[in-house]
């Protein structure tokens, strides 16, 4: 089912790219990319992986693995509109509904043999519990081995070298079980394009950021958490200079967006993953653009080719979700003042104790610095419990409310 | 008993380094989540995060504590980091350290263990303004061990059914022992162990192992009884796994022996076994048969993921064997519990 549905994605993309007269949207750029990986995850012609969100996908890449986190398969089970059913296989096996759903739902898919069988896993303590702990059960479920990076919460002490040392060994996990061998012209290739990528997203945030932006609430929902996915490749380095030539394209030719954007909105966490209208309800109705999101970010500094473990450590350390809440606050506030935000959107993803269990300390550290949050109760893969009703309610008394303040930035 | 005045150090989880607390003067107070204490937290988190971690900062908001001189918490889950966040913005709250707690007990897992029961050594020691040595070190290692040995021989007499109030009474002991100087907690498991044995086996009610993380009412142990389920064995967080025995070893550096011990002792669920993922379910039911039980409980705190998540592989492992489960979700409060009575007797039924 997913082979095809990636299939039919990949050939409507590359038509449509065919078809564009060289003005091609970056978007559907990145929607080829997600197609192809999801193809390479089904066709068996390379070994996969299911990791963790902050596993080192450029490493795994050089080697020759197809790497993804499982909580992408639960997001695209959202995007077409099946990941219900899915989630209520995993109910019926006993995973609690108050649990994360990206989890449910990738557990109800592997249990009924969707999801691609891994040649290993690879679990990683950041961002959440349940992730970790959804990666070991699927480890039991294949009986294929597994392996964990610790993320300790921060850079001190000894502990860049202890997460290096990791990877280290992951490396050679890998070949022992895969008979990959660890490469390191390939790496350091992939270490180069995942700085060259990195330069290209710095560029392209920096445009994203003016006043008025010219990204528009769709045009990078999802980018910072699914990009990591790509980097290393080829692929990615071209997706992120194709987003920063089509952003500075739109910023030269003209201001007139301006009319579009009352207010500058900034999305905390991920996006709400399946069908819905609420950036188009924010957009047309009331000219509220999602600028920003919370993981569109470079938090990590040039990668050395030289001594990529190091780099790669302190890069799955920089991430926002790690860490104290001081620090995530902290990475909110700065974007809220780089891109002037008038209010962030928080969904709320029910079952996410790392991220919405202390939405409370987000929101009185934004409205700390004069930006008010919207805090939606949905949940975010689960389409059957979303009530539009009731999100265009709490929306309309937002942007009414925004009205009636001042800019912060002013 | 009303608790002495100390230095007390607050705690909040199992993998607690506790002698590192004792080596510095300081008496591990165990913040147990059992209040009167108005529902505030919800202001700071969210209604998902585990009640457990939400009574702990009701009592802090509401200053239902001793004073502390400060508060330990250690990374093992989601909720436990939070409260840490929350923790520090509660008003006039004791000064607090988290340390990081690796998932896994390989040798680079115990080693970073180790650094990071060092570093909360130094805050102990500001905490206290007493240094801590590797004597001191020693010394409280061996009180630990003291305690861990009285508690064992209590369980086990309650085991025996030969202390009169069983595991309702062990439960007590047990919360007293993670609330009081080292003096007071022995006298007092002394004291119980010092006592006449009872008869209090009832061979016709069903036997019953239970497990799972946060349930320190003694009453609750209580209710299980009251329903017909006769307990043989558990392995709760404010259970016996606080009071698990750190191995000495004169030769060997002893943060590191802390950090291994801690790792290597049986695992709740956050901990686990790369090389052998589902490991848990395993062993809960090795611990099953051990207990001569006919089926068990798992006792989980609301929301908790780490042990939500793996339930299904448990309750797999136990089904495969013959072992009926019964999983009860809780809030910590005996409320809570007592909702679950028809389900209880109805499961203690189906046993006999
Ligand atoms: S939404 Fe939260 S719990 Fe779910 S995968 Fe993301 S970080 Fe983890
Ligand atoms: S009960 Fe579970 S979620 Fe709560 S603090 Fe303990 S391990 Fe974490």
């Amino acid at each position: 089912m997913l082979q095809q549905y990636f299939g039919e994605l990949e050939t409507g993309l590359l038509s449509a790219i065919r078809g564009s007269d060289g003005l091609v949207n970056p978007r559907k750029l990145y929607s080829l990319e997600v197609a192809r990986l999801g193809k390479r995850l089904c066709s068996g012609t390379s070994p996969v992986a299911w990791c963790g969100i902050t596993a080192p996908f450029d490493l795994l890449h050089s080697m020759g693995v197809t790497s993804s986190f499982v909580e992408f398969v639960g997001a695209l089970l959202a995007v077409t509109g099946v990941a219900g059913a899915f989630i209520d296989t995993a109910d019926q096996a006993g995973y609690s509904s108050d649990g994360c759903s990206y989890h449910r739902a990738v557990m109800g898919a592997a249990s009924q043999g969707l999801m691609p069988e891994p040649a290993f896993l690879v679990g990683a303590t950041n961002p959440c519990s349940g992730g970790l702990a959804a990666i070991e059960c699927l480890a039991r479920h294949y009986s294929r081995p597994l392996t964990v990076l610790h993320i300790p919460q921060d850079e001190s002490g000894g502990n860049v070298a202890y997460l290096a040392q990791q990877i280290r060994v992951l490396a050679g996990f890998v070949t022992a079980h895969t008979g990959l061998p660890l490469d390191r012209d390939r790496l350091r290739e992939a270490i180069e394009n995942t700085n060259r990528t990195r330069a290209a997203m710095c560029e392209m945030y920096a445009l994203a950021q003016r006043v008025p932006s010219p990204a528009t609430s769709k045009d990078l929902s999802n980018f910072g958490v699914v990009l990591p996915l790509f980097l290393g490749s080829e692929a990615a380095v071209e997706l992120a200079c194709a987003y920063r030539d089509e952003f500075a394209r739109r910023c030269a030719a003209s201001p007139t967006t301006k009319k579009r954007e009352t207010f500058r909105l900034m999305w905390i966490q991920n996006r709400i993953q399946f069908r819905q209208d609420l950036e188009k309800l924010l957009e047309n109705e009331y000219k509220a653009v999602i600028v920003v999101d919370e993981l569109n970010d470079v938090t990590w500094d040039e990668i050395d080719p030289e001594e990529p473990f190091e780099g790669l450590a302190r890069r799955s350390i920089s991430i926002p979700f790690n860490g104290t809440m001081e620090r995530r606050v902290e990475h909110l506030q700065k974007l809220a003042r780089e891109y002037r935000i008038d209010g962030a959107v928080s969904p709320c993803n029910w079952g996410c104790r790392q991220g919405t269990g202390a939405r409370g300390l987000i929101q009185a550290g934004l409205e700390e610095i004069g930006v008010p949050v919207l805090n939606l109760e949905v949940d975010c893969v689960d389409d059957r419990k979303y009530t539009e009703g009731q999100v265009r309610t709490r929306v309309e008394a937002f942007v009414e409310m925004l009205h009636g303040r001042s800019s912060p930035w002013n | 008993m009303a608790v002495p005045p100390a230095d007390f150090i607050g705690f909040a989880c199992a993998y607690t380094p506790l002698p590192v607390i004792a080596a510095a003067g300081g008496a591990p107070y165990r913040v147990l989540p059992m209040t009167e204490s108005p529902d505030q937290a919800g202001r700071m988190l969210h209604d998902n995060i585990c009640p457990h971690v939400k009574r702990i900062l009701d009592r802090a908001i509401d200053r239902d504590l001793p004073e502390l001189r400060g508060m330990v918490f250690v990374n093992s889950c989601d909720a436990m980091r939070r409260l840490y966040d929350a923790w520090r913005r509660v008003d006039g709250a004791a000064p607090s350290v988290l340390i990081d707690l690796p998932p896994t007990a390989d040798e680079s897992a115990v080693a970073f263990f180790a650094g990071e029961i060092e570093r909360l050594a130094r805050t102990v020691e500001s905490w206290c303004g007493r240094t801590i040595d590797r004597s001191k070190l020693s010394k409280a290692v061996e009180q630990h061990n003291v305690l861990c040995d009285r508690v064992d021989a209590l369980t086990r007499r309650v085991e025996a059914g030969t202390l009169e109030g069983g595991w309702s009474r062990l439960q007590a002991a047990l919360n007293l022992a993670a609330t009081t100087p080292f003096d007071a907690a022995l006298k007092h498991l002394d004291g119980l162990l010092g006592e006449a044995p009872a008869d209090r086996r009832r061979a016709s009610d069903p036997p019953i192992f239970l497990f799972g993380n946060v349930l320190p009412d003694p009453d609750a142990h209580a209710l299980f009884e009251a329903c017909g389920a006769r307990i043989v064995g558990e392995d709760m967080c404010t259970g016996s796994r606080t009071f698990t025995r750190i191995d000495s070893d004169s030769t060997e550096d002893s943060c590191r022996l802390l950090a291994a011990s801690l790792l290597r002792r049986p695992r709740c669920a956050r901990t686990f076994d790369a090389s052998d993922p589902g490991r848990m379910s395993q062993d809960v039911l090795d611990a099953v048969k051990r207990s001569g039980a006919k089926g068990a409980i798992c006792h989980t705190v609301k929301f908790c993921d780490p042990y939500l998540v793996r339930l299904p592989l448990v309750r797999e492992a136990l089904q495969r064997e013959g072992y009926p489960l019964l999983v009860l979700e809780g809030d910590c409060t005996l409320r809570s519990m007592g909702q679950h009575r028809t389900r209880i007797e109805a499961f203690a039924e189906m046993l006999r």
